[in-house]
């Protein structure tokens, strides 16, 4: 039996695509994601299976590949903590900031977050490219501006808005549509990890003496603050005023106030490049690479905001 | 054309494109293999029947990639239907165009057609999406750079998609009385189109 035999239909129904390929986003907008995740849903069990697969044959880029597994998890847990004690630190700063304006005081954000670990059960082939989809929503407790993050304390992407229930939108962090990122450069944490390594830790602990946590990680650096654009391909570029003593190596932390407070202090990347801008002598230019790649993480955790709880909530929720 | 076999097929092929083929990426360029299935389609099916064969690719296509609105505070991914039902149904036409002159049996053949399929399917959906952008959207439904950049990046992953195609276009080319098409007899004359109910 024919499917549809009637030409009619066809050229209807090809005039009925044009018009909606016309038509403004808005107008999609209340039935397209519904029927999107119908669409979808029968996909999920074999995209599943599948993914499991793919991380079989290439074996995903994952941090800290190739240690045991104690040890693996040891170093995990030592970069969340990094990340927590960096975003504290950050959060100090900007309340040392505020107490001395006193008019300009304003509450903060008192949520708190629950790690929810996810899997990357699509990836960006075809147009539009780019956004990662993994197999948690809004059922979950996920929702838009979540930041994501792997190994720890290094920052992937963000949720985007218009989820499902059982399926998210994951925008790397080095996609042109994340917008720009504030962040602040360590600088000296190349220096200054290597001095740890030789075991010159004492200038670290007059740092925190004088109140200035930030040294005390990159032994007697400072924090600069940058603004980055994302390039794509993992790299994100930034500009600096000259005087700046920005390194190749040193780490990149997300500074952004439009981000989830959970997000704050994360780990963006390292300085890959420091060059002079042509434009204007007086400024650097500055890449920043991420140490993971977004296109090739099997597994992601979303920092799931957990409204009233405060820190206390931090790390406290299971994983799925 | 038999659908009972076209649809499972199709799901099967959507699955692997979005959780498996990013396995064979090289460069950050992914091969598909839904341009495959739809070149491999347009090479044998009726006119009608591959036409309305790539607008539910084109269908699954667009709930699969969902755009993304930047207008916002946080950007929103939005389920856009439309771009990828023209896109698709260009590459099946550019197939259906160029089947005449083409010995269909031969594997090269079918992979051949795939980069034809891949690469206009790519052309019409960043023409669609170039057009919207001047409009509707506040970022180009294409991501990242220009259009010329994104055509050129889908030309590699069509020529990609080209060659990791030859492999399962055997395994097509030799499942071909399964599919019931009915250009694809022994005989294939106009005449007997005409007279079979399954297409």
């Amino acid at each position: 039996m024919p499917f549809v035999s009637s030409r009619r239909i066809l050229v209807i129904a090809l005039g009925g695509a044009a018009l909606l390929s016309a038509l403004p986003q808005s107008f999609q907008t209340p039935w397209s994601g519904t029927l999107a995740g119908v669409l979808w849903a029968p996909l999920v069990p074999g995209a599943s299976v599948l993914a499991w697969a793919r991380d079989w044959v290439r074996a995903p880029a994952e941090p800290y590949q190739g240690l045991p597994e104690e040890l693996r998890a040891a170093r995990e847990d030592r970069d969340r903590l990094q990340g927590e004690l960096d975003a504290t630190q950050m959060r100090v700063e900007e309340l040392e900031r505020e107490l001395g304006e006193l008019s300009g005081y304003r509450p903060a954000d008192r949520a708190g977050w629950q790690p929810r670990l996810a899997t990357v059960i699509e990836r960006g082939a075809g147009r539009p490219a780019g956004l990662l989809g993994i197999d948690v929503g809004t059922a979950q407790g996920i929702g838009e501006g979540d930041p994501v993050v792997v190994g720890g304390n290094q920052i992937i992407g963000m949720i985007a808005a218009g989820g499902a229930e059982n399926r998210s939108w994951v925008i790397p962090l080095d996609d042109r549509r994340c917008g720009r990122i504030d962040a602040i450069v360590l600088t000296g944490a190349a220096d200054g990890a290597s001095a740890a390594s030789e075991g010159t830790g004492a200038a670290g602990k007059k740092a925190d003496k004088g109140g200035k946590a930030d040294k005390a990680r990159n032994g007697g650096g400072a924090s600069v603050l940058v603004q980055l654009v994302p390039q794509g391909n993992r790299r994100l570029i930034g500009e600096l005023e000259s005087p700046a003593n920005v390194k190749k190596g040193d780490s990149v932390l997300l500074s952004d106030a439009g981000w989830r407070p959970a997000a704050l202090g994360m780990q963006i990347g390292v300085v890959e490049s420091v060059g002079a801008l042509d434009a204007n002598p007086l400024r650097r230019r500055i890449t920043v690479r991420m140490e993971s790649d977004p296109l090739r993480v099997p597994r992601v955790v979303v920092k799931v905001r957990v409204p009233g709880q405060g820190q206390a909530a931090r790390g406290t929720g299971a994983a799925k | 054309m038999r659908w009972w076999v076209f649809i499972p097929v199709l799901a099967l092929v959507l699955t692997m494109d979005a959780a498996f083929m990013p396995a064979c990426s090289i460069g950050g360029h992914v091969p598909q293999l839904w341009p495959l299935l739809l070149a491999f389609v347009a090479l044998y099916a009726s006119r009608g029947s591959a036409l309305w064969a790539a607008m539910m690719v084109g269908v699954w296509l667009d709930a699969m990639h969902p755009a993304l609105d930047t207008s916002g505070a946080t950007p929103r991914a939005v389920t856009v239907f439309g771009p990828h039902i023209l896109a698709c149904a260009a590459g099946a036409w550019c197939v259906l165009e160029t089947r005449t002159w083409l010995y269909r049996r031969n594997v090269l053949t079918v992979a051949f057609s795939t980069f034809n399929c891949a690469l206009l399917a790519s052309l019409a959906y960043v023409a669609i999406a170039g057009i919207r952008s001047a409009y509707a959207d506040s970022s180009p439904l294409w991501g990242d750079g220009s259009g010329g950049a994104a055509v050129g990046s889908d030309m590699v992953d069509a020529l990609y998609s080209a060659v990791i195609a030859i492999l399962p276009a055997w395994g097509l080319q030799s499942s071909l009385t399964v599919w019931g098409f009915a250009t694809a007899g022994p005989r294939f004359a106009g005449g007997n189109r005409m007279n079979r109910g399954n297409d």
